[in-house]
């Protein structure tokens, strides 16, 4: 046999190789994009507390009502999301097209609503005077700073959530897309979720007055 | 022969249930928020119920309990050795407090 065939049996062997995981590789994909997000997040929530932990004076703008109440509203929506998101891959697996359909847009509206819920916080607090590079209390400027950046961060995520599992829904229903998309898809929206559980105490419950 | 059909989870009474648990969770992390407790005490308190909201989301609504443990052990301890390593900067950001001047 010549070297080339030799190089080409190879290279057909190790691409018919089962996955060592198990799973397929668009699963495994997004759980290497999910690992190297949340080191991602992991950075700036560290970031937020070195900078928390240096500074000589800290502000601390938030009240029960409407900040933390705001907050626990969309940890619960977003929670609830999780969950429709679970009944939409469920039902994706059993082939059940119109439940699928039901349930994704459940978890879109939800998605939705935390966005509109975050967007009116952030709206409220620029009318307050605060952005990036302002404390309207007259403390250092590095809470708004972070807390834009990293509620902005996660806001962003959401968004490309909800479009994705848009785009996802359409494709399913069409039937160009498989219940294995459904899934990849809930998974990156179940991190969305996991990653507010660090930025809601955080950012929210260690900063109330 | 090896498959890679997606493995048997669990139905949606199990995922109600570990909602109405994350649900409890966050309840008790606000209620926690206005006990009189001290800084450190808090933010230890938040960040082991956030990791703890963390695995049960990632065993039960992200599946990684129904996977093969290999994807575990290739994932996540490195990503915990990776925020394990970065607590070397407290150090740093403790002593940039103490090089301040005293507020007069």
């Amino acid at each position: 046999m010549s070297d080339s065939a030799m190089t080409v049996n190879a290279m057909h062997g190790s691409a018919m190789e089962p996955s060592p995981f198990l799973i397929s590789s668009k699963k495994l994909t997004m759980w290497l994009f999910i690992v190297a997000d949340a080191a991602t997040f992991g950075g700036l929530l560290f970031a937020y507390g070195f900078l928390r932990f240096g500074s000589a004076s800290w502000t601390r703008p938030f009240s029960f009502s409407p900040n933390i109440l705001n907050g626990l509203v969309m940890t619960v929506i977003l929670l609830t999301s999780s969950l429709t998101m679970l009944g939409g891959v469920a039902a994706a697996h059993d082939g059940r097209r119109s439940a699928t359909m039901k349930w994704l847009g459940a978890t879109v509206v939800l998605g939705v609503l935390f966005a509109i819920l975050h967007l009116r916080e952030w709206t409220a607090m620029f009318h307050e005077g605060w952005s990036l590079t302002a404390n309207p209390m007259g403390g250092t400027v590095l809470f708004g700073a972070l807390f834009f950046s990293i509620t902005g961060l996660h806001l962003l995520h959401v968004i490309s959530g909800v479009v994705a599992i848009s785009v996802i829904a359409l494709g399913f229903r069409s039937g160009r897309l498989s219940a294995g998309h459904v899934e990849t898809t809930g998974l990156y929206w179940h991190f969305v979720d996991l990653v507010w559980m660090f930025v809601f105490p955080l950012l929210y419950l260690l900063n109330l007055h | 022969m090896t498959t890679m059909e997606p493995s048997a989870g669990p139905n949606m009474r199990v995922y109600i249930s570990v909602w109405l648990g994350m649900l409890l969770i966050v309840a008790i992390e606000a209620a926690l928020a206005y006990a009189h407790v001290s800084g450190g005490v808090l933010v230890t308190a938040l960040l082991v119920l956030a990791f703890l909201e963390a695995a049960i989301a990632l065993r039960y609504f992200m599946h990684l309990k129904y996977e093969v443990p290999m994807l575990f052990w290739t994932l996540i301890p490195g990503l915990l050795l990776a925020f394990f390593m970065m607590n070397q900067f407290w150090a740093d950001s403790s002593r940039l407090n103490a090089l301040r001047f005293p507020v007069p």
